[in-house]
């Protein structure tokens, strides 16, 4: 039997969609131009996707087509060469629409293996959000704004053949650098993409992960019931109605916290998340009643807490909220943990606005999906300027 | 003649502002849907409105597809799965299932509300025939309830009956050949099931943008009595491809452009309410299409042309209309023809 | 259990046919909302059901659907919310509403339906063939055929009290021959409403009930992580309906109404001597009495078994009796295009009880009376003849089309 290699790209569902796509793609690609056989395909129980749900896409590549089929009529490989994660805060863990549990971002990483990650940020960060593994991998950092878009629209940005070049230098028996760039020429016949994956190649460095770092949380998980634990007639108890909350620092109980699925969280759906100014709010409801998760948590003195269980991150608190900068959101990466805002407010009201307004500070660096004709021709210019991708060229392309 | 009885009904009275709003959820977090799913604030609003004493059954689509994944739910309220194009059918049987029990007092008599739901594809397309069947059932309570996100979204986003003139999904991707694979316009859903059914009491369109107004909507259906029919524009982030943190705005943008007029036929009476009464009565101007095309990724390929047909065909419809916004008999026939 | 009752009560005959004994049926099991659409022969019951709403005799919602899709959509969502429902097509009509078939059985819903057997289009035709019924063989519905009008009555509530047992929520269809039985009447005992009422306890859904003081969320969107433990219960409720639930309805039938089925699962005619023996469903038990009597008379010992569950199949059971005699001759009203020997889908069920089995007599499979031809004498004489010399040692086709024009 011949070598069986497998890629795993971890990408959000709908933002991510064709740049996962084009990557698996190219992967299958450059590997029949080193000579070898390969399949691309999407985890096919993360479809039908959803905008920021957490989804896979797979490349496995095989020296010949015999060992080929080892790795074909799956759903997830077992174990990966190489993981992507095409969104820094996927590192915090990876819960598919279809499944329960969170799974970490270098679940399914051989010994020895790399996860890569498109991030502004540097090691340390990444390696904090990262679950800790028994046995060392490396890390490989892609400097790059993460990359999202619609479905209809795509952002041309190169971080699919960046990777591609990234690919070439940390698994080198995968393909070289020379079958990425036939590649590239044969899909996109771009030059300046061609330019890219030999800058990325160029620049991407791996570090080594130890078994004593990264985040020594245990990731929640879920046993799956027998047969005949199962109800019959499809039936399941729907969700208990919520309760009135207690507020920690008076003891008053009031206001209402819905009781919420709880085999569900959204903790790995979020980019962001908002951070509230009780100082100025104005109670005006509409963050609670416009929000499409029920995330908030009526507070017994009638404020809104975003309940990070719940809070998947598509920001329309933010957009409805009648008070300027009442409702802010914020990076995802500048949060350590899920604790409620409210909470600590009450307990100390200037602690909170100094922690508000460091927060404040980390203002989504990714867009966030399609708002006007031309955007993403504008940030790609702006990126290429401001040097975080380099096409080996000036004016265009990252 | 035999009278038509129906069972009880649940008082709902208007919620007098938002503050009168009820804090309790009865379709809550957890559910798997894109993030800004505006279906999704629809089926919260929705029983919010209807209270906690409400069977809602829910046809194939993003709403059940997302929100109900195996061993868990985001519903409190008893919720049923019924197939594609059944919504009408849900609702008719749990609806009849309730008079028959009560009457015959196998079950205790109490007012119970009966919300079937289903998306535009399950409605539009392939329900339309349950649905109108149930609106001329006088006899049973029951609200079909359509959300519309203008596509298959739960699928993959193929073109519905009711997928706008000219917008890219995945069965009508713009090619090098034809730059629009779909050329037809929309159904006029409401306006057709207010016309076709004259015994239905209640008929309404709504837009969760506008949150008060819409659950009031909810609950007028649900407490006239008889079937009665709501239609919800729905911003979808996936389908439409737009920054999810749009989807309020883009459905104000919707109402102020006048695509999407806001109308209820009330015991046989048409008011247009919010910004498009003021729109139909000429107080407040409407908005260019082009301010709400050119903000979603599924309009992107519109030409200056398409766009200008498309502002044609809603100026038609607020200026020809026999009823503007509602009814599309024109006054005069005049030539109608896409752009070559 | 069923209550003891007052045997002096008395039955009263009444000249029916088969579908309107199912909408007495109806009556006496008090059933709370039924759906009707058009389509021949099944609606025969359906116009009988309406007048009985109209007369008063029956209190139920009787709603007449725009479609057989709504038609069993509506009564499948009555019987979640607690209703006892009573449904039916036939041929085409039936396939129509092959979705909401296909999702009744999954959600455990006790149905009570009729098939009027027809032909499947095209070309349109209103003759008995039972593939209709027949292509919900897979998908959990129990499936009964019935004779005449008197089985199709007391049927009817056997098939209430099978399908409502909590042990069981299967739904079931009764299978009834369209034009033989579904439009000819014959005398037939009605049991007083007391009997009926020790026999068959009321519909209760219990904690599958879709009610606001009952919250549950009903049929969620799987993955491959559930759907096998999901279909596993409905093999165990089907194999609890055969094993339990159908033959305590059956003796518990017996010690109210007074009337034996025997074995309830098929009726077995003139086999304690019988050489060989000839299989079928339906109303095509009439001609072949009629030419076992005339055999008989002759000296041809044939014996007949009229197999009545379908669905759930007594496999066991057939194979044993089958076994007993030198050759089985398996008549099916229905094909299988393509299937093993080009057989019917009787004769391949019947061959796949007995491949287990210690006695393995050769089966002779025949296709007869298909768009409602009728199945003659000299037919069912000219298969017993075959069935003979296959029972001598003398080998047969596996299957024959008896009665074509050739």
């Amino acid at each position: 039997m011949g070598r069986l290699f497998a890629v795993e790209i971890v990408y959000r569902g709908i933002f991510q969609k064709n740049l996962a796509k084009n990557i698996s793609r190219g992967i299958a690609l450059a590997a029949k131009h080193d000579g070898k056989v390969g399949i691309s395909f999407g985890r096919y129980g993360d479809s039908p996707e959803r905008n920021g749900i957490p989804a896979k896409n797979f490349a496995i590549v095989a020296t010949d087509d015999e060992t080929l089929q080892e790795g074909m009529a799956k759903y997830e490989p077992k174990e990966v060469d190489i993981s992507i994660s095409v969104d820094d805060t996927l590192c915090k863990g990876v819960e598919s629409w279809a499944w329960y549990g969170l799974q970490p971002i270098n679940r399914l990483l051989k010994p020895g293996g790399t996860l890569i990650v498109t991030t502004m940020h540097g090691a340390d960060p990444i390696i904090t959000m990262c679950h800790r593994k028994e046995f060392p991998y490396r890390l490989a950092l892609l400097t790059s704004i993460p990359s999202f878009s619609g479905l209809w629209v795509y952002k041309d940005d190169h971080t699919d053949v960046r990777l591609l070049g990234a690919i070439a230098k940390v698994l080198p028996d995968l393909f070289s650098l020379t079958s990425v760039e036939k590649a590239i020429r044969e899909e996109w016949h771009d030059e300046l993409k061609v330019k890219s994956a030999q800058k990325a190649y160029e620049r991407i460095s791996t570090r080594v992960v130890s078994p004593a770092e990264g985040n020594p949380e245990k990731p929640y998980e879920f046993e799956l019931p027998k047969w005949y634990e199962l109800r019959e007639g499809l039936a399941i108890p729907s969700i208990p109605a919520g309760k009135a909350m207690a507020d920690p620092t008076t003891q008053q109980t009031g206001g209402f916290r819905p009781d919420r699925n709880p085999t569900f969280k959204k903790y790995a759906t979020r980019t962001m998340r908002p951070v509230v100014d009780f100082d100025t709010c104005v109670k005006c409801t509409l963050c609670w009643l416009q929000c499409p998760d029920s995330c908030f948590d009526v507070t017994p003195d009638a404020y809104y807490d975003a309940n990070m269980e719940a809070c998947c991150g598509c920001g329309v608190c933010e957009a409805v909220c009648p008070v300027t900068n009442c409702i802010t959101m914020v990076n995802e990466t500048a949060f350590a943990d899920n604790a409620s805002q409210w909470e600590m407010w009450k307990k100390d009201k200037a602690g909170y606005q100094t922690w508000l307004q460091e927060k404040i500070q980390h203002k989504p660096e990714r867009s966030h999906g399609f708002r006007i004709r031309g955007q993403y021709e504008q940030q790609i210019g702006t990126m290429v300027k401001d040097g975080i991708v380099d096409t080996g060229t000036s004016g265009a392309g990252g | 003649m035999d009278a038509i009885e129906t069972l009880p009904i649940q008082q709902l009275d208007a919620f007098k502002g938002v503050k009168k709003v009820p804090l309790e959820e009865y379709f809550t977090s957890g559910h798997r849907t894109c993030q800004g799913c505006e279906s999704a604030l629809v089926m919260k609003l929705m029983v919010k409105a209807a209270g906690p004493r409400t069977i809602v059954l829910g046809s194939t689509g993003c709403m059940y597809v997302a929100n109900t994944t195996y061993y868990s739910t985001s519903w409190v309220v008893p919720w049923m799965h019924t197939q594609l194009g059944s919504s009408g059918s849900a609702g008719l049987g749990t609806a009849a299932a309730l008079k028959a029990l009560m009457r015959k007092g196998k079950m205790k008599e109490e007012p119970i509300n009966v919300i079937a739901f289903c998306g535009d594809g399950g409605g539009a397309d392939m329900g339309l025939s349950a649905i109108s069947a149930t609106l001329t059932h006088p006899q049973y309570n029951v609200l079909i309830l359509l959300y519309d996100n203008e596509s298959y979204a739960n699928t993959d986003i193929q073109l519905s009956g009711m997928t706008p003139y000219g917008a890219h999904t995945t069965f009508s991707p713009p090619g090098k050949a034809k730059r629009l694979m779909h050329t037809r316009w929309k159904k006029n859903m409401a306006g057709m099931l207010a016309a076709g059914h004259p015994e239905t009491k209640y008929v309404g369109t709504v837009c969760a943008s506008y949150a008060v107004d819409m659950m009031n909507r909810v609950r007028k259906a649900l407490m006239i009595g008889g079937p009665t029919f709501v239609h919800s524009l729905d911003p979808c982030p996936k389908g439409w491809d737009y920054d999810p943190m749009l989807s309020h705005e883009l459905g104000e943008l919707a109402v102020e452009t006048g695509i999407w007029p806001l109308y209820e036929v009330e015991n046989r009476v048409l008011k247009l309410y919010g910004r498009s009464k003021g729109i139909a009565e000429k107080r407040s101007k409407r908005k260019p299409v082009r301010d709400y095309l050119l903000r979603q990724g599924r309009f992107a390929h519109f030409t200056d042309d398409d766009i200008d047909y498309f502002q044609a065909k809603i100026d038609d419809m607020w200026e020809k209309w026999l009823i503007p916004g509602v009814i599309p008999f024109w006054k005069e026939l005049e030539k109608d023809q896409p752009p070559a | 259990m069923a209550k003891v009752v007052e045997k002096a009560q008395q039955e009263k005959e009444a000249l029916i046919s088969g579908s309107e004994a199912i909408a007495v049926a109806c009556k006496l099991a008090d059933v709370d909302v039924i759906t009707a659409y058009p389509i021949r022969p099944y609606d025969t019951v359906m116009q009988y059901v309406a007048k009985l709403v109209a007369n008063g005799e029956l209190d139920c919602e009787y709603i007449v659907a725009e479609s057989e899709h709504s038609q069993f959509e509506i009564v499948k969502h009555a019987s979640a919310a607690g209703a006892r429902v009573f449904c039916g097509s036939s041929g085409v009509g039936w396939m129509y509403a092959f979705e909401a078939l296909t999702v009744t059985p999954a959600l455990r819903i006790p149905m009570v339906a009729m098939v009027g057997n027809r032909a499947l289009d095209d070309p349109g035709a209103f003759g008995v063939e039972h593939n209709d019924a027949l292509a919900v063989r897979d998908l959990g519905w129990q499936l009964v055929w019935v004779d005449n009008a008197q089985e199709a009555l007391d049927t009817a509530l056997i098939a209430y009290r099978v399908a409502e047992d909590r042990r069981v929520f299967l739904p079931c269809a009764i299978a009834c021959d369209g034009a033989f039985l579904t439009h000819s009447q014959a005398l037939t005992k009605i049991p007083p409403q007391e009997w009926v009422d020790a026999f068959l306890p009321p519909y209760n859904r219990g904690d599958l009930l879709l009610h606001p003081d009952n919250p549950i969320t009903v049929a969620p969107q799987v993955n491959e992580d559930w759907l096998m433990e999901l279909r596993k219960h409905n093999d165990e409720a089907m194999k609890r309906s055969k094993n339990a639930v159908i033959p305590e309805a059956y003796r518990d039938f017996e010690r109210i109404f007074n009337r034996s089925y025997g074995n309830p699962f098929f009726e077995e005619y003139q086999t304690e001597d019988a050489d060989i023996v000839l299989v079928g469903m339906g109303t095509l038990s009439m001609p072949v009495k009629v030419a076992i009597r005339q055999m008989r008379k002759e000296g041809k010992k044939v014996g007949f078994v009229r197999v009545r569950w379908f669905r759930p199949f007594p496999a066991e059971d057939l194979a044993e009796t089958l076994g007993r005699f030198g050759a089985v001759g398996v008549i099916d009203r229905d094909y299988s295009f393509g299937s093993p020997h080009f057989s019917g889908v009787l004769a391949t069920e019947v061959r796949a009880a007995l491949y287990p089995a210690a006695k393995r007599p050769p089966v002779v499979g025949f296709i007869c009376g298909l768009g409602g031809r009728e199945v003659t004498v000299p037919d069912v004489r000219r298969v017993s003849e075959m069935v003979f010399k296959a029972a001598g040692g003398e080998t047969q086709p596996f299957i024959t089309w008896m009665g074509i024009r050739e």
